[in-house]
């Protein structure tokens, strides 16, 4: 079995996710407007952290999170495709509880799409 | 003592080796010449007058590659070996069907079992077909003939549902065929392991920092050896000896067993258990390096690197990691072997703006020097010379720390309790500089060693928000405990280090984080204990004598 664990953490370190999207609700696509603060180039799936200023101009904390590196680097995304103080459009489905996360189905950086693809 | 059973399912090993008509040219073929893997092997597997057996011929791979075969034959196929004659048959496979040291070392994370993101898979479709049930390491750790990347092809999308492997299979075919210019070299010259006598030893493990010390190594007969390892702590100077049997693959393949001579204590990471070795030892058998590990989950590990000692001076390790520019009357340890019994300032190279102001100590295993570094030094990371022994980037020159990066950077933990073992996760705060490039977080970057911290956990998303008692701790030196396996199943969770005096440009404390899943343990069977029995073969390294 301490194969299979290790297959495990291999899954988690190379392809698809460890969970689905019953978390996020599909119906509910929005697109936000932010600064980037980190990004988080890792498995089990890449993270970005931003900030959005709500209509009173108050900033809010978001994170988005992607599918995983194995994914996104054969369209060419590494460790810095994103970096803190980019501008970003960001489309995702967001948590159905509330909390400032989604699950990003579109990124745009400084103007410039950033293709993600399918899998979680 | 393995047993025989499911023989109904030798027809099927049968059928599956009887499809092979149309391998290729049988002058390309490896001959199979050892009798007991003829006669285990060969009921199914037939040969032919020249040695070339179906499948087998055409196939090359890792010991751990060949323990996999022989145990699914045992399991699925049903043939019977003993222990013994299991270990004679993965010894010569690995031996005769090998993988040169040229071909396993970009592998060498899978059997070394490390947590390792694998990014350079070529394509998406190739991350589908592969990666999705095991790592990609595992697919390029063989290497066949077209036909019998074929016929496994064949077998994989029947069993396991590949969708559509043309990718895959012209990949492999190409990537990795049978017949290579380093395996045609490594076979003609490979030649029993000399390797026994004194071995010079640096290693490191996550949270603890680095080790020093040297390895005895006693002929055991049949490639295999025994070994004794003096460890010291380059932190602490605490010290383990351990003890331990190793078998030898393919004249460069250490894998093997040993264990503290003093009873581990209780403390899972505690570096006197027992564990696993494997090394990749370079073809000219002068260094050695690869990775001892132990744990339920193989999560805690030695990263080891081995040097023959020479008869002249030679340096092995620097305590120190890094100094900052414009530190005066830094002291810093050069540790290393047969160093002279005159050591001059002179004598020392810390490269350009570091400059030696005296020497404080020295024996023939250690040098103490105190060094300035210039306020205007480069940074970057330096050379550390005595005389003509060099140890190549072993400090950093930095003037200030831009961000911290925890190791792992994504890790799995898992719960438990007394039926089901708990996986537990190291963390370390390395501290680095941005390169000339002024970017973080590639490849010109400067490490700078271990980071003072404080740690702290967050579960994030589905469960944001909830308690991250119900997940575990995460003490203060980084080290993640799981809470007992109870209704909990999953949890994301962020651990960050936040460090205790670097700021960024902003005043603000710098910190990093790790990405930790921690989900259900491995729930096994009541087979397990024959299962695992299976694995002791290359795992457990060479039966006591």
């Amino acid at each position: 079995m301490k194969i299979v664990w290790f297959t495990l953490l291999a899954v988690a370190g190379a392809a698809f996710g460890h969970h689905g999207f019953a978390a996020f609700d599909k119906n509910a696509e929005v697109t936000l407007q932010g600064t980037v603060t980190e990004f988080h180039f890792v498995n089990p799936h890449c993270i970005v952290e931003f900030e959005v200023k709500d209509d009173k101009g108050q900033v809010q904390k978001w994170s988005g999170e992607l599918t995983s590196p194995v994914h996104l680097s054969p369209r060419g995304w590494n460790a810095t495709s994103l970096e803190p103080g980019d501008k970003l459009s960001i489309t995702g489905w967001p948590a159905r509880n509330g909390v400032h996360s989604l699950w990003v189905t579109k990124v745009v950086s400084n103007g410039k799409e950033l293709k993600i693809g399918g899998g979680n | 003592m393995i047993s025989t059973f499911r023989k109904g399912s030798v027809l099927a090993c049968i059928l599956l080796a009887g499809i092979v008509s149309g391998q290729s040219s049988p002058s390309e073929g490896i001959p199979v010449t050892d009798p007991l893997v003829i006669a285990k092997c060969g009921s199914c597997h037939a040969t032919d007058d020249h040695g070339i057996m179906q499948r087998i011929s055409w196939e090359r791979t890792t010991p751990e590659g060949w323990q996999d075969v022989l145990k699914r034959m045992v399991l699925v196929n049903g043939i019977s070996v003993t222990p013994p004659e299991a270990r004679t048959i993965v010894k010569y496979l690995s031996a005769r069907h090998g993988l040169a040291p040229e071909e396993a070392q970009p592998v060498m994370y899978d059997v070394e079992r490390r947590i390792h993101v694998e990014t350079s898979i070529p394509s998406e479709n190739l991350g589908k077909d592969c990666a999705r049930c095991h790592t990609f390491a595992r697919a390029l750790s063989w290497r066949r003939s077209s036909d019998d990347w074929k016929q496994f092809m064949s077998i994989h999308t029947a069993r396991y549902k590949v969708k559509d492997g043309a990718e895959a299979l012209a990949f492999l075919t190409k990537a990795a065929p049978l017949h290579t210019p380093e395996w045609d070299a490594w076979s003609a010259r490979t030649s029993r392991p000399t390797l026994t006598g004194r071995w010079l030893v640096t290693a490191s493990i996550l949270g603890r920092g680095k080790y020093f010390g040297e390895m005895k190594v006693d002929p055991a007969g049949d490639d295999e050896f025994n070994t004794t390892v003096h460890l010291t702590s380059v932190n602490d100077g605490s010290s383990l000896v351990r003890s331990g049997r190793s078998a030898v693959y393919g004249g460069y393949a250490w894998r093997g067993r040993s264990k503290g001579n003093e009873p581990a204590d209780t403390a899972r990471d505690d570096p006197s258990s027992e564990l696993r070795e494997v090394l990749w030892i370079a073809p000219d058998q002068s260094t050695a390096e690869g990775r001892w590990f132990w744990g339920e989950y193989q999560e805690f590990g030695f990263d080891v690197q081995l040097r023959r000692p020479s008869p002249d001076p030679m340096l092995t390790v620097v305590d120190r990691s890094s100094l900052k520019t414009g530190s005066q009357a830094n002291r810093i340890r050069l540790i290393g072997d047969s160093l002279p019994a005159q050591v001059r300032p002179a004598d020392l190279n810390f490269g350009p703006g570091v400059s030696v102001r005296r020497i404080v100590s020295r024996t023939g295993s250690e040098v103490i020097a105190e060094v300035d570094v210039a306020a205007d030094a480069h940074p970057g990371k330096r050379d550390v010379a005595l005389g003509r022994s060099v140890l190549p980037g072993a400090l950093a020159i930095y003037d200030r720390v831009d961000y911290i990066k925890v190791a792992p950077e994504s890790a799995m933990a898992a719960f438990g309790n007394q039926t089901h073992a708990r996986g537990y996760q190291q963390f370390e705060a390395i501290g680095y500089q941005n390169g000339p490039d002024g970017k973080a977080h590639t490849d010109d970057d400067v490490e700078l060693g271990p980071m003072d911290v404080t740690w702290s956990m967050e579960v994030f998303y589905a469960a944001q928000g909830a308690n991250s008692d119900v997940v575990g701790k995460v003490s203060s030196t980084g080290f993640f405990t799981p809470v007992s396996d109870g209704p909990n199943n999953n949890f994301d969770v962020w651990v960050t280090a936040t460090a205790k005096s670097e700021k960024d440009k902003n005043g603000k404390l710098l910190a990093g984080k790790a990405y930790l899943v921690v989900t259900v343990p491995t729930y096994t069977f009541n087979g397990r204990q024959y299962v695992r029995d299976l694995d002791r073969w290359v795992d457990d390294g060479p039966a006591p004598k």
